[in-house]
């Protein structure tokens, strides 16, 4: 799951896309579960208005 | 108890989860640019003689040995210039005559690329083959053609042209393309001259050198799809 670095370069996006499944992984983590977050708070706020 | 909401028929929820998507994504994709703007920036000859690898190296790697070797590290074939280290890193060391010299300046070297490039685009070579990813497959692809084993000292091209080195062959084949017989599809005369020939080579030479993941994979393996055997 988690290749060594062996690009001639190293850099950020060099890591994040050694494989499919690390690119996965990534976009995930960063771009999927704050979604999570901002479900919870309108839920919170829908349900603090219908109150 | 507190009512039943829905989030999912809210607009703040949609709303919010597509400003964060595309913001995020927009700052990501600007990074990305100008990380790879600093990756493919060319190197220069200071760094070659002080063997600094760099993905494009600079222009007077056309005075080098370049071969193209699997690297175990990282599972593909990359171009080593001037001799391996034996870790499938360059050296930087092994000099190899281009036109009977291995001394170009990098003026010199520069001057031949750029009049190279400019002939490549003149003489619409993507149309028909690939650079670098770029182009038609209706020829072979040009990326790493001047490592094709074909043009090779004993390979068939210099026997075909009636040269003894890899880069007159080649320019005699550019400058006269239809008098040899190479592929079914066979390649057009497109009025390259003797000087336009000398900086097409250069231009593919230096274009072998490019570090490029391994793009195309298994050069000069498959028999009948990249070098035509």
């Amino acid at each position: 799951m988690f290749e060594p670095m062996t690009d001639v370069i190293p850099s950020f996006f060099a890591w994040i896309n050694q494989g499919p499944l690390t690119l996965t992984l990534f976009l995930h983590s960063i771009i999927i579960l704050p979604m999570f977050w901002i479900y919870r708070q309108e839920k919170t706020r829908l349900e603090n208005e219908s109150k | 108890m507190a009512n039943k909401v829905s989030v999912w028929t809210d607009n703040r929820f949609w709303q919010r989860s597509a400003a964060w998507v595309t913001g995020f994504a927009a700052v990501l994709l600007i990074w990305l640019t100008f990380d790879t703007s600093a990756q493919i920036s060319m190197g220069t000859d200071a760094d070659l003689q002080n063997g600094v690898t760099k993905r494009v190296p600079g222009p007077t790697v056309i005075n080098y040995k370049i071969t193209y070797e699997m690297s175990a590290k990282r599972g593909h074939e990359v171009p080593i210039i001037g001799g391996n280290d034996g870790s499938g890193m360059s050296l930087f060391q092994e000099k190899e005559k281009f036109f009977g010299r291995d001394d170009y300046s990098e003026e010199e070297a520069g001057a031949l690329l750029h009049l190279g490039k400019l002939g490549s685009q003149t003489k619409n070579c993507m149309n028909c083959h690939t650079l670098l990813g770029n182009g038609a497959y209706y020829a072979p692809d040009l990326t790493k053609s001047w490592l094709d084993p074909a043009w090779q000292d004993g390979g068939t091209m210099q026997a075909m042209t009636g040269k003894s080195t890899k880069e007159e062959a080649m320019a005699e084949f550019l400058q006269h393309p239809s008098t040899y017989p190479t592929h079914a599809r066979m390649m057009p005369d497109l009025g390259i001259t003797a000087e336009e020939a000398k900086g097409l080579v250069a231009f593919l030479k230096h274009m072998s050198s490019i570090d490029t993941n391994g793009f195309p994979r298994n050069f000069g393996k498959i028999q009948g799809a990249v070098n035509g055997k």
